[in-house]
């Protein structure tokens, strides 16, 4: 049981591992991921990949979203700005990826900026609506700026590289991605412990609050946009080199809700829920299937009746969380640590 | 008691472990080599199951008739798939985890969306020949898509079609005019300039271009443009049902004597089963003879007789039904041409068997001998709704585009 965490400087009050318990524990996380691609097959590859994009999303729409209240339904278009400038710029210039993806990143929160000058005078579901209209428009500049964006045919490019490596597989892919995503998550950890995130929470909880208190929220909320974009505009970037193929229909609204739920399912405010909402709203789909299997060798039509049926409980399972913990997943982990924090005491 | 129920118990139990083995055994013994593996994303839910579902009905029934025939090669056939939702993302998981256990030669796709996605792996893995239930005219790009075929014309091609009925039908050199109105999606979209520019060859005037939301219902803005223009023939893309229901009801309250054409997802009986008396005189381009049409064959006759086994209560089966019929179809052609010549099942080897395919007689699901162009089957025919008999109607003989 651990009885005491005591903090006797500013330094180790800042830091992001306080104490050798999450040190130990993080290098563990570092060594299973390394690990995971030298036993994973393809397909357990390919969504670790997946969740790793998600998880960069996640990241960015946690900033805006959970952090600093500002709710969006245009994450997708963000990604697709993205994808369409690594998909560009690849094509056209032949950069390499870590070139492309900082540029995607840059593009994406050039427009995450503008998008986000509604958000001055409006919040709440007006906001969301105000982004939403945000994302029909780059769909439609992705589907009619031809010249660019290739119309609703798309474009297609060659895999990421690098001093002569090329990304191609689902294995290179995720030594890329992941890699990505980790960096992506330590650096919105610090984010949080610097004045610029620390003023997004204030904003969050008392916007009038924080602006008596000399946090200026026309910069903060523009800044908070741009980051988020940033984030949405480098998961876009991976993602166009993960399929290498973009078009107007791979960034939908329901791309949106999904990163949106993901980030309420995981928990707001909270970068280890955004990490577990992610993992979550990827992962379960795929694990449900495995209902299929067990009941297909003595049903054998059990697919048909069953695949609606696992959408519904899906479905059901968000729900689910969203009334038995409103805190997300986040609450939940958080509750298993606090349980063998003081094991073998009852919490 | 309690011990002669248990001695009882344990009786059956022999039996059926003996019924249960040898049950297992006889296939085995019977188709002892190893099973040519048909792989499929397939959407069994998510807003594509509507044909989902009768696809993977399709394959499934096609699978019981091959190996009810033999096999292929004396191989038995073995079908397997996943449902993806009709998302690109469950589409390739369920791709990954198929190839991760199977080695499947052919494969379904559910999406022309898929079909791109996946067009990089496939080309390096150079192991399998893709179809399924895109009709998108990129895939007819040999260079770009060597491994993807279309199991029937594109949606460019379909147009051609369309066009060529049109152009039959002008009198005395007085050509038809016609409208596109199509959706605003990369479905929707995806002929209107080849068929601009065909139509142009034809010298058929395309008077107005209408795109709308798929599904919209209000279209009354759209319908007075069509109004103002009056065209002959008002040809439909993108769509399912909606808004092709709205436009003829409206035009036709308006007195227009316009006709009414779609391709392939809206020519099927959803149109007469939603539209009723409404949807007479309504027209489609369909390659395959529909499964309550009149005309036979060898092998339509075998999907009546299979699909009628598998399932005696279901009736009519879609038209999604017989394209996932005709994609095996191809499959087991492609392979065995392969085989035959000696080679193996190779990207390369299975397109230049699929390339091979001249005047071939698909026993009666086409009705006349295909030649594949371009990783496509460019025939297709006329059909015309009858309301009062609730089935289309050839109007057209069977057009082979050169």
């Amino acid at each position: 049981m651990r009885i005491g965490d005591a903090k006797q400087t500013y330094v180790a009050d800042e830091a992001i591992w306080t104490t050798s318990t999450q040190k130990f524990w993080f290098s563990i996380l570092l060594l299973g991921l390394l690990i995971f691609p030298l036993l994973a097959n393809s397909y357990l590859l390919y969504l670790g990949c997946l969740v790793g994009i998600a998880v960069i999303s996640t990241t960015g729409l946690n900033i805006l979203t959970g952090f600093t209240g500002l709710i969006s339904l245009g994450q997708a278009g963000f990604m697709g700005v993205g994808a369409y400038t690594v998909a560009w710029l690849s094509t056209n210039t032949g950069l390499p990826f870590p070139i492309t993806l900082l540029l995607a990143g840059l593009m994406a929160a050039a427009v995450g900026f503008l998008v986000g000058l509604p958000s001055l005078r409006v919040k709440g579901l007006y906001l969301a609506i105000a982004t939403l209209a945000a994302s029909v428009f780059l769909h439609f500049i992705f589907a009619e700026w031809e010249s660019v964006t290739g119309g609703m045919e798309g474009l297609s490019l060659e895999p990421a590289h690098l001093f002569g490596v090329t990304f191609r597989s689902d294995f290179a892919m995720y030594f890329l991605i992941v890699p990505l995503a980790v960096l992506a998550v330590l650096a919105a950890r610090n984010l949080f412990r610097t004045r610029i995130g620390r003023a997004f929470i204030a904003i969050r909880d008392r916007d009038i609050s924080a602006e008596i208190l000399g946090i200026p929220l026309l910069r903060y909320k523009l800044m908070s946009f741009a980051l988020s974009s940033f984030y949405a505009g480098v998961a876009g970037g991976l993602f166009a080199y993960f399929y290498r193929v973009v078009t107007p229909e791979s960034f939908p609204l329901t791309m949106s809700i999904f990163y949106l739920a993901a980030v309420i399912v995981g928990g707001m405010g909270n970068l280890l829920g955004g990490i577990l909402g992610a993992a979550f709203m990827t992962l379960v789909p795929e694990a449900l299937k495995l209902l299929t299997a067990a009941l297909t060798p003595f049903f054998p039509n059990a697919p048909v009746f069953m695949s609606p049926m696992l959408e519904i409980i899906f479905g059901a399972l968000i729900v689910g969380f969203l009334i038995f913990e409103p805190h997300g997943l986040a609450e939940i982990w958080r509750r298993v640590r606090r349980f063998f924090h003081l094991w073998p005491f009852r919490s | 008691m309690f011990n002669q129920l248990m001695q009882k118990g344990r009786q059956l139990a022999g039996i059926g472990s003996l019924v249960t083995a040898l049950g297992l055994a006889a296939p085995a013994l019977a188709q002892d080599k190893e099973p040519i593996v048909f792989g499929g994303s397939i959407p069994l839910s998510g807003v594509f199951a509507f044909a989902g579902i009768h696809g993977h009905a399709g394959l499934t029934d096609y699978t019981d008739w091959i190996n009810s025939q033999g096999g292929i090669d004396g191989r038995p056939v073995q079908y397997v798939m996943e449902d993806t939702a009709y998302e690109v993302d469950r589409s390739v998981a369920a791709f990954k985890k198929i190839t991760g256990s199977y080695s499947p030669p052919v494969y379904y796709g559910d999406s022309t969306g898929f079909m791109k996605s996946i067009a990089s792996e496939l080309n390096s893995m150079n192991s399998m020949l893709m179809s399924g239930a895109s009709f998108a005219t990129a895939l007819t790009d040999n260079e770009q898509y060597p491994y993807q075929f279309i199991p029937g014309p594109s949606y460019s091609q379909m147009f051609g079609i369309i066009l060529e009925y049109i152009a039959s039908e002008g009198e005395g050199g007085d050509m038809p005019t016609v409208a596109f109105v199509y959706s605003d999606t990369e479905f929707g979209k995806d002929p209107i300039e080849n068929s601009k520019a065909r139509a142009a060859e034809l010298g058929i005037d395309v008077v107005e271009e209408i795109v709308t939301k798929p599904g919209s219902v209000d279209v009354s803005a759209e319908v007075l443009k069509l109004r103002r223009v009056r065209p002959d023939y008002v040809v439909f893309h993108g769509y399912v049902l909606s808004p092709i229901n709205e436009f003829m009801v409206q035009m036709r309250q308006m007195g227009l004597d316009t006709k009414f054409m779609g391709t392939f997802w809206s020519s099927d009986k959803l149109i007469i089963d939603k539209m009723g008396k409404d949807a007479d005189g309504y027209m489609g381009i369909m390659p395959y003879n529909y499964y309550d049409a009149e005309e036979s064959g060898p092998m339509l006759d075998a999907l009546r007789a299979q699909a009628e086994k598998s399932d005696p209560e279901a009736g009519y089966r879609p038209t999604a039904y017989i394209q996932a019929w005709f994609n095996a179809m191809v499959w087991t052609e492609v392979i065995q041409r392969t085989l035959d010549a000696g080679k193996e099942l190779t990207g390369d080897n299975m397109a230049e068997a699929l390339a091979s395919i001249k005047d071939w007689d698909t026993g009666g699901i086409m009705g006349i001998p295909v030649t594949v162009k371009d990783m496509s089957f460019p025939v297709g025919r006329i059909w015309r709704v009858n309301a009062a008999e609730g089935r289309y109607e050839p109007v057209s003989d069977w057009i082979h585009l050169d």
